[in-house]
């Protein structure tokens, strides 16, 4: 099938590229802009270790169509330290060793992320709302848990 | 998973391209459930529409005393984040908050939802509620459909080869309602509906007599449906011990569940009633401005 141009914005730099049309966003950062911190787990929008933000919210970058993102605003796991410096997120999951074998820990951080840009002091709940879409098979939920408290209890005071 | 892309920018262009390609074309609106059923290759398609150009089918609009009008691509998280949605029908707030989950309820719009026709579709069971009506629309003209009339089967509807769901009028009833739904799943998200249970309670006047009843009900039929019968048992009626009891027992002889992976006939018909229960006394107790009691 014949190859479309598609310019695709990814933190914050502009990537100009032939692709097949029924190419995954997920695909497309992986194997054309070598972005490969964004995890391809099941591939059909179950276990969210595809998670990037489009135009800040998270969605599965499996289930989007790289040719339709073209307008908008694609932050991926890179993106999230700035300036060489760990997101505070990125900081309290290596301080609380809230990372096991780590496939699911980028599309956490980007849920996690999502959050706590519109809601920087979450109950409980509401984190575990954010993350439902986000399987740890390590199931190392409750270090995570403990990360994130570490990041918004600092917050308020 | 190949196909054309066809990309079009406005509702006009989409409407020519529909009728061109008719059939061949499957219309694209959030993804989440289309592009699943391709790379499974359950669906093949010579051509794929994305509506992610169309811009101006994601609203929600909504006028006092009338009604409310989404856009067929008004996404999950919208609906659910939205007020007035919120405060006026907080049933399809509910459904929409537990499609899927975060990144589901991102992509995912409530006219896909619909179009996608699944027995489980959790927006389906409110839009039963409120009576809605599908806004269909096609390089032809457009028509209206009532929700009742929509779907046809599992994944089968009335849209013709060349039309596009535009937009969902939701009528607002007179007096008050409340109503809610309920979802029954293994966990609270990622999960496909063993039984969905929507109840709308019309008060007018009294507190103690239900003007009106309305019960729909997801994952238990060919379609979503609603349970008139059931219905009638409250309709002018004064609530009293044991008829919220009688509703529910009725509603699950109306329905006729299969036994898949997710849950076995009889399983469902028992969650039926317990659903269809605490969803009427969740419905009643906000019609009369109660805060939450009854579960």
């Amino acid at each position: 099938m014949k190859k479309i141009p598609v310019t695709l914005k990814v933190n914050g730099e502009s990537y100009d590229l032939m692709i097949a049309p029924y190419r995954t966003l997920l695909d497309v950062l992986r194997e054309e802009i070598q972005l490969t911190g964004t995890k391809k787990g099941c591939d059909v929008g179950d276990c969210g270790a595809c998670t990037v933000l489009l135009n800040g919210k998270p969605v599965n970058s499996c289930l989007v169509l790289a040719a339709t993102a073209q307008d908008a605003e694609i932050m991926t796991i890179e993106g999230l330290a700035q300036k060489g410096k760990l997101h505070p997120l990125q900081e309290a999951f290596v301080k609380e060793g809230a990372v096991q074998c780590g496939f699911c820990t980028p599309g956490i951080l980007i849920s996690l992320k999502a959050l706590l840009d519109k809601n920087p002091a979450p109950t409980m709940e509401e984190v575990k709302t954010a993350m439902a879409g986000n399987l740890c098979r390590c199931t190392g939920y409750s270090k995570m848990f403990k990360a994130v408290e570490s990041v918004t209890s600092g917050l308020g005071r | 998973m190949k196909f054309e892309l066809l990309q079009p920018r406005s509702l006009q262009e989409a409407l020519e391209m529909k009728k061109n390609y008719g059939d061949k074309a499957r219309v694209l609106a959030g993804g989440t459930d289309l592009l699943v059923l391709l790379k499974d290759q359950k669906l093949t398609a010579e051509a794929v529409m994305s509506l992610a150009g169309v811009r101006d089918l994601n609203f929600i609009r909504y006028e006092d005393g009338r009604g409310a009008t989404l856009g067929a691509l008004a996404t999950h998280g919208g609906v659910a984040a939205s007020p007035i949605i919120q405060q006026k029908f907080p049933d399809l707030a509910e459904a929409c908050s537990q499609v899927g989950a975060v990144q589901i309820q991102n992509l995912g719009t409530v006219g896909g939802n619909l179009c996608n026709a699944s027995p489980a579709a959790d927006v389906a069971p409110p839009f039963l509620l409120m009576d809605a009506v599908l806004i269909l629309a096609s390089a032809r003209g457009e028509r209206r459909v009532s929700i009742h009339d929509f779907f046809q089967g599992p994944r089968r509807t009335v849209l013709q080869a060349d039309e596009i769901l535009k937009e969902i009028f939701v009528p607002e009833v007179p007096g008050r309602r409340g109503a809610t739904y309920l979802k029954l799943g293994r966990r609270k998200a990622m999960e496909i509906a063993i039984v969905g249970i929507g109840v709308a309670i019309h008060l007018n006047g009294s507190d103690q007599v239900v003007s009106e009843c309305r019960i729909a009900m997801g994952s238990v039929a060919p379609t979503p449906m609603r349970a008139r019968r059931g219905e009638e048992i409250l309709r002018n009626q004064e609530v009293r011990d044991g008829l919220i009891e009688e509703v529910a027992v009725v509603a699950a002889e109306e329905a006729s569940p299969i036994s898949d992976v997710r849950a076995s006939r009889e399983y469902r018909l028992d969650m039926i009633r317990v659903l269809c229960r605490r969803a009427a006394r969740v419905a009643l107790a906000r019609a009369r401005g109660n805060k939450e009691e009854g579960l």
